[in-house]
């Protein structure tokens, strides 16, 4: 059978052969002018059934086009200039083109199914898209509803036999199938072990890097500094100890990189700065800071590729717990990994800094006697003697370093302005353009201005550079940080307390964006959640799963048998999960009852044979009613088991249901039958 | 029998094996398989979970089509060899709730199909076979299959209904010489109505009576169309001898085997009794279906290398037809 005879089969085949083409588009192995080329050849396909008709006819057509096939993918290796899964892109693009252009059997339409699965194959290795989870959704479902209705079709061209129509059940059955078929392929997904070897990779291609972030301050440059809406971070609180809502927590950033030296123009990290490098050959975490008391905030965190070593966490940093098995961290409290090529996923437990720092006494944060430490957090460039006068004008009378650095931070947001234009400075010192001249800058300025100003006082400070909280997405419960979330502030070392941020910047007004859209935060929800459970699904997940099941099932083993101390939730899809299962079971009875067939043999002519077997009579193998009636001529019982066998041949094979009065004779047969039957007995 | 038993039930209730199309499915799941091990990449993994997914569903489809299927031989009370006939089988879906899809019944060179068959349904499937010879002879059996839902495996129950038949030797009307001769050994007026040439009872003429069977004295006398209702006639009862045992010439004795089992049917059909008499067998005279079916049993299993007893004597009032067996 010519599959394109049946619109439904012809529409399924061109929609996978899209689903399959924009996979190949998705993953960058077809370009645009490619695309719009392959477009209209599928798309003049659709009216080519003469062409096809002639093409069926030309002989040895198939070796022909088999080999050009085979040459073309030997000139491509042999010329070199495309990698291996471009060889086989084209291969596949030029067999599902033939294909198109003579499908004329039920076997044609399976292999071009199968052309386009190997194009979301083809995909796989090349795109990490969310759209990808659509193309393989959409091809399940066609897919599962072509195999099979190709399947019926051929058989009913092959073995010839009673048929129904039955398209529409095909296409239920086809998409419950394929529901059934997704859920079937989530469960081995998760179950798959993840044993990769990585021995052979296709085509070497990392993710997109993103630029902005920077490693370190430099003041003095010029111009507008663009608004950047990448997302390059996502942060998602799985819990805080102690109560509360984590999300909810005051002045949450996401603490990058300090700085301890300033040489006038640029923030940086000193060369004597002492740095541990740390291996674990299993997945435990790596320490960072030692822990003082109080809340601990536990953070997920996928970080696009920054081109920087640099991860990112809640200050303060307690431990950091990742896919790497090596972490480098500074005595700036700064944490590094090997350069992520791809997106990275780690954990950070961190101490918030939370109440008033002053009352806090923690014997690991009295100021070192060590003068070294002292004179690097200290260090200075020369400087315009007014910045160090304006300093203690402003601290004057200040109890301690925590007031002079409180003091100093509400001045710089009081009387400066934040600005992202930068104009050129009028002097050689942006420092002190920026408090005397311009009295506007960016984060930058606001925060290497109060540390040089308390450094002048004497009082140990560092630039920190990171982002702030970012946008709360409701759908995926995490914060979403965009390029123009990045941010620097300043870090005091209070004594008894140790590093306390301080963040001068008034990010007012001119650092409200307009909020993200609800359906543009539900898409990041989706391609978040994509990306966490698919896209970077790993062994460690696996175990994290089966531990998690495990666990679950020793709570619920503990109180699956007492209902009264279930949650409100799972009370409540207990009662509706029963609630389902009793209507689906009395929907299935309604249609069951609807459809009952009638009985093969009816009851009235059962209980007359039933009568009748108990005086030994009995239809002879082969020998029909009528016989047996005939059979039974002159007996008592003659005349009803006459009249009951026409009403069973009207119903048996007449297939007419009996009238009331019918019935009322068939019930007086009967009758009479047990009468005539009793009366021999006795 | 009870080894018997114990073997069947050893036997797996479902045979299960690849399609041509599975084959491929199977092999590009091994290679994505392999791919995504290689590379580690998780949407290797998730298209090789599909395929496999895909090989779960329909394991799991089929069965359910093939589940509490039972078949029921359908087979003619007679059979004779040569002749084409109508075998079958009524299918039915045991199932409560679920129908069946796409169900083939295989019974030896024929397939048939039955794309959908309701929940509590039956269906019958027939198919014309011939058999080549008569005798004791065991049905090829009807096996249940399915490439449901995908096409990618072929499942497949026991073989059921594989009963013997008894194939009854070729009958064929009889020819113009055999009438003749059952014509000049007498013919007989039945009890009943028929076409002969006596008077069976006289009645009220119908729309569609031959108009010359009108008995006009009568319809003169009572003023209505009153017809003649003629009884049926019947040969004498006769004795079928098979002479010799058949054993020189195979052909001739199927032949004859053929030409005694046309006379029987014949002259049962026109009433009389029928007696068959021959080295080996005796089925004393009778009548009616089920003594024609003890007759032609009789024919269809005549074996001459048993052909020890000797003929039992003939009959008075009996008519006599011999026929050589060669």
């Amino acid at each position: 059978m010519n599959p394109l005879r049946s619109r439904a089969l012809a529409a399924a085949i061109y929609v996978l052969v899209a689903d399959g083409v924009a996979a190949l588009f998705l993953g960058g192995l077809v370009g645009g002018p490619g695309l719009a080329l392959i477009t209209v050849l599928v798309v003049g396909s659709w009216w080519q059934e003469a062409l096809r008709q002639r093409l069926t006819r030309v002989p040895r057509l198939g070796p022909v086009l088999l080999g050009l096939a085979g040459a073309g993918v030997v000139v491509e290796i042999a010329v070199g200039a495309v990698g291996l899964l471009d060889v086989f892109t084209h291969l596949l693009v030029f067999l599902l083109l033939v294909k198109l252009y003579t499908l004329q059997t039920l076997r044609d339409a399976r292999d071009v199914a199968f052309l386009a699965f190997f194009m979301l194959v083809a995909a796989s290795p090349v795109t990490t898209s969310v759209v990808f989870l659509g193309l393989f959704v959409t091809f399940v479902v066609v897919g599962t509803w072509l195999l099979m209705f190709r399947h019926v079709l051929n058989e009913t061209d092959v073995v010839p036999g009673p048929t129904a129509r039955i398209g529409r059940e095909i296409l239920e059955l086809a998409l419950a199938g394929s529901a059934v078929t997704v859920l079937v392929t989530a469960v081995l997904f998760v179950v798959i072990p993840r044993v990769g070897l990585a021995a052979l990779p296709l085509r070497t291609q990392g993710s997109r890097s993103v630029s902005g972030f920077s490693e370190h301050v430099r003041l003095g440059s010029f111009g507008e500094i663009e608004a950047d809406a990448t997302v390059v971070m996502r942060v998602r609180l799985t819990s805080l100890t102690g109560g509360g809502v984590p999300q909810q927590l005051p002045s949450l950033r996401w603490r990058g990189v300090a700085f301890d030296h300033f040489d006038g123009r640029t923030w940086t990290v000193s060369p004597a700065t002492l740095r541990l490098t740390l291996r674990r050959n299993r997945s435990v975490a790596f320490p960072v800071h030692q822990y003082t008391g109080g809340p601990v905030l536990t953070q997920e965190i996928d970080l696009e590729p920054l081109e920087s070593p640099m991860i990112f966490g809640a200050p303060r940093v307690l431990s950091v717990q990742g896919r790497s098995d090596l972490v480098v961290v500074d005595d700036l409290g700064n944490v590094a990994v090997p350069l992520p090529i791809a997106r990275l996923r780690y954990t950070v437990e961190s101490q918030p800094e939370m109440g008033t720092p002053r009352r806090v006494r923690i014997a690991e944060a009295r100021t070192p006697s060590d003068p070294r430490w002292h004179a690097r957090y200290t260090q200075l460039p020369r400087l315009s003697p007014r910045v160090g006068a304006l300093a203690r004008e402003v601290t004057a009378g200040s109890a301690d370093a925590h007031e002079a650095a409180r003091r100093l931070t509400a001045w710089l947001s009081r009387e400066l302005r934040y600005t992202r234009t930068l104009e050129r400075p009028a002097g050689d010192d942006p420092l002190e353009d920026f408090l005397f001249v311009r009295r506007a800058g960016n984060c930058e300025y606001f925060a290497a201005a109060l540390a040089v100003m308390l450094r002048s006082l004497q009082v140990p400070a560092r630039v920190v550079n990171g982002f702030q909280r970012g946008e709360w997405n409701p759908y995926g419960d995490y914060f979403m940080v965009r390029l123009r979330d990045a941010h620097s502030w300043v870090e005091v070392f209070v004594d008894g307390a140790g590093w306390i941020t301080f963040d001068p910047s008034p990010r007012g007004p001119a650092e409200v964006e307009t909020p993200a859209a609800a359906a543009s935060l539900w898409l990041d929800s989706m391609r978040t959640t994509w990306q966490r459970y698919v896209v970077s699904f790993s062994l460690y997940d696996q175990l994290t799963v089966v531990e998690s099941l495990r666990r679950a099932t020793w709570a619920w083993s503990a109180v699956a048998l007492r209902p009264a101390q279930w949650p409100p939730r799972a009370r409540a899809a207990t009662a509706g999960a029963g609630l389902l299962a009793v209507g689906a079971v009395a929907l299935l009875w309604r249609r069951r009852r609807r459809a009952a067939p009638v009985s093969v043999v009816p009851v009235f002519y059962l209980q007359a044979l039933r009568l009748l077997a108990r005086r030994g009579l009995t239809p002879e193998r082969g020998e029909t009613a009528r016989e047996f009636a005939h059979r039974a001529a002159g007996a008592a019982w003659a005349a009803p088991l006459a009249s009951l066998t026409g009403a069973y041949e009207r119903v048996r094979f007449g297939g007419a249901a009996l009238t009331g009065a019918e019935l009322a004779v068939v019930h007086a047969d009967l009758a009479a039958l047990t009468k005539a039957v009793r009366a021999r007995r006795t | 029998m009870r080894l018997r038993g114990l073997l069947a039930r050893l036997q797996p209730r479902r045979t299960i094996r690849p399609t041509r199309d599975g084959w491929w499915c199977l092999g590009a799941a091994v290679g994505l398989g392999l791919a995504a091990v290689n590379t580690g990449n998780n949407l290797l993994y998730l298209l090789a979970s599909l395929l496999l997914a895909l090989i779960v569903v329909s394991g799991i489809l089929s069965e359910q089509s093939m589940r509490r299927l039972g078949l029921r031989a359908v087979i003619p009370d007679e059979i004779y060899a040569t002749r084409p006939v109508q075998l079958g089988a009524r299918v039915r879906n045991g199932k409560r709730w679920l129908p069946s899809y796409s169900v083939a019944l295989e019974a030896g060179a024929h397939r048939l199909y039955v794309d959908r068959l309701a929940a509590g349904a039956e269906r019958l499937v027939t198919w014309e076979t011939t058999f080549p010879r008569r005798g004791r002879q065991r049905l090829p059996g009807v096996r249940v299959l399915t490439r449901f839902p995908f096409g990618l495996f072929l499942k497949a129950g026991r073989v059921a209904l594989d009963t013997d038949v008894v194939v009854f030797p070729t009958a064929r009307p009889l020819d113009e010489t055999w009438r003749r001769r059952l014509t000049a050994s007498g013919v007989r007026s039945l009890p009943r109505r028929g076409r002969g040439h006596d008077l069976y009872s006289l009645r009220e003429y119908r729309i569609g009576d031959d108009p010359r069977l009108v008995h006009w004295p009568s319809s003169a006398k009572t003023g209505e169309l009153i017809v003649r209702e003629l009884a049926a006639e019947t040969a004498t009862n006769t004795r079928i001898v098979l002479v010799g045992d058949g054993t020189r010439n195979a052909t001739r004795l199927e032949a004859a085997l053929s030409e005694a089992a046309s006379l029987a049917i014949h002259v049962l059909d026109s009433g009389a009794a029928v007696e068959l008499a021959g080295p080996g067998l005796h089925v004393p005279s009778g009548r009616g279906r089920g003594h024609r079916w003890r007759l032609l049993t009789a024919l269809a299993l005549y074996d001459p290398a048993l052909a020890m007893t000797p003929i039992p004597r003939r009959s008075s009032g009996v008519s006599e037809i011999e026929v050589t067996l060669g």
